[in-house]
């Protein structure tokens, strides 16, 4: 893999040249298949993940059904957050919900390179708090906002990461990161393709009118990037 | 110190405001070591934060970070209890955590955020100590046992904003009063909390009426007392059982990773 696309993960390409060739010899370019599981809940964290091209979707479940997608991990970010902190296990499951590539570290090497790497842990401390925002904003956006303007957000924010207006998705996939039933996400598609701004047919999604999505989606999307982009800034 | 200044020290719950610096003739009533975090520093590392510590007195209602604002001091609530409020841009707001003796007010700060997205609000009054931003972060800078404590404070945090979410999604406004009434009281010395209805309603992300409806059905089943601004938690065993699971998977995971085990 070519040092440029190696780079293409955000934190990474933020690291200076002669500290990232150390950590260099540590990544390993992988593929991520939908539907992998990175972590589940209780489970020690083995590897960490560079998202390239992939998009990861942090979970929480009650009720043993009940599931809310509560931050999404692309090349902005690291998937592997807790470890980072210094507790070794996932408090959510981690889940590949857009397939491609990332770079993957073994935790022991990452915990030796992260403690001596001052520019790895200033972006990813600055990426923790940015995730933690996204966190709080879905707490807030699931207390008060309506299921449409919540459905528009996921597909602005998961087109953004993937680099793509166009997906597959089932309603069921949705359904899960959304925590709705299936006939809410039905219902929420629906509204949105009367509107012309999504066209949504045998499992494939295609986001027709980006502006107008981004009207229909709540300020949580705004927000959001806003931190990140801030986050960014080095 | 003479004999007045243990008087007046003894007389609860008036606390002499402690100047930075003054040492205390006895161990008095509040002390840094109430706070958690506080407590499980070695010596040397607390006796060097020490002297930075200044005693609060925080009132119901008050209001320490505002979103978007620069810190100017972090907090170690003692006996107060403060909830990490989200404002939306209508100026509705929900609680995304509540922090208390566990716990510190302004993690933001050592991770490059200069402000914070949330409103830190007095949800039961009591004391607390706070240090200027600078110090924490230079005392974070020195990769010594605070660093590592903080952090694993953070995803404790996580882990709470996390199930917040999903309890907000998932559960119902009384099981959401229920899971913040347990998790308040873990970090109070007594089971009556005082609050007021508005701060009860801006911290469920509701109107008054859904205060009034979410803690009538708590009253009716004989959980809670609720009168006059207090709520009285009346029957623990039977509020937690009716609570969601997720008042059990915050205290978990805080209970997992804090006390704080020397490291």
């Amino acid at each position: 893999m070519s040092i440029r696309s190696a780079r293409s993960n955000r934190i990474l390409k933020s690291i200076p040249p002669r500290e990232y060739r150390r950590l260099s010899d540590q990544l390993v370019p992988v593929t991520l298949r939908f539907g992998q599981v990175l972590y589940e809940p209780g489970k020690a964290i083995r590897h960490v993940y560079f998202p390239i091209d992939c998009l990861v979707s942090l979970l929480t479940a009650v009720d043993r059904r009940r599931t809310l997608e509560v931050g999404m991990v692309g090349n902005e970010g690291m998937a592997g957050m807790p470890f980072i902190l210094g507790v070794g296990v996932s408090g959510v499951r981690a889940l590949v919900q857009g397939a491609g590539r990332a770079l993957r570290m073994a935790a022991g090497p990452f915990r030796i390179e992260f403690d001596r790497n001052p520019a790895l842990q200033q972006a990813l401390y600055r990426y923790t708090y940015a995730l933690m925002a996204q966190i709080s904003q879905t707490a807030a956006c699931n207390r008060f906002h309506e299921t449409e303007a919540r459905l528009a957000r996921w597909l602005l924010m998961t087109s953004d990461r993937v680099g793509s207006q166009e997906f597959a998705l089932t309603q069921e996939f949705l359904a899960h990161m959304l925590g709705l039933r299936r006939v809410g996400v039905t219902e929420a598609a629906s509204a949105l393709k009367s509107r012309n701004l999504i066209d949504y047919t045998r499992g494939k999604l295609r986001i027709l009118d980006m502006p107008a999505l981004k009207h229909a989606a709540c300020s949580c999307y705004q927000i959001v990037n806003a931190v990140f982009t801030r986050a960014q800034r080095t | 110190m003479g004999p007045a200044t243990v008087q007046t020290a003894r007389r609860a719950p008036a606390v002499p405001r402690l100047a930075a610096g003054a040492a205390p003739a006895f161990a008095p009533r509040v002390n840094p070591h109430q706070n958690h975090l506080l407590d499980a520093l070695p010596a040397r590392d607390y006796e060097r934060l020490a002297p930075h510590l200044e005693l609060q007195t925080l009132k119901l209602g008050d209001v320490l970070y505002e979103p978007g604002r620069a810190m100017r001091y972090v907090h170690f609530p003692t006996t107060a209890i403060v909830s990490m409020l989200y404002v939306m841009e209508d100026g509705a707001s929900a609680e995304i955590a509540i922090v208390g003796n566990e716990g510190i007010l302004g993690i933001s700060l050592f991770m490059g955020g200069e402000s914070t997205p949330s409103r830190a609000v007095v949800q039961s009054a009591g004391y607390s100590y706070r240090m200027k931003a600078q110090l924490l972060k230079n005392e974070f800078g020195r990769y010594g046992t605070l660093m590592h404590l903080l952090l694993r404070y953070t995803q404790a945090l996580i882990t709470q904003m996390a199930q917040t979410a999903v309890c907000n999604r998932h559960h119902t406004v009384d099981q959401q009063l229920c899971r913040w009434l347990l998790l308040s009281l873990d970090r109070l010395a007594s089971n009556q909390l005082t609050m007021t209805q508005e701060l009860i309603a801006n911290m469920l992300g509701v109107r008054r009426e859904g205060v009034t409806e979410a803690a009538g059905k708590l009253q009716d089943a004989g959980l809670v007392e609720y009168r006059r601004g207090k709520i009285t938690v009346l029957d623990r065993p039977r509020l937690q059982a009716r609570s969601c699971e997720c008042y059990e998977v915050v205290k978990k995971e805080f209970d997992r990773l804090l006390p704080y085990r020397p490291l």
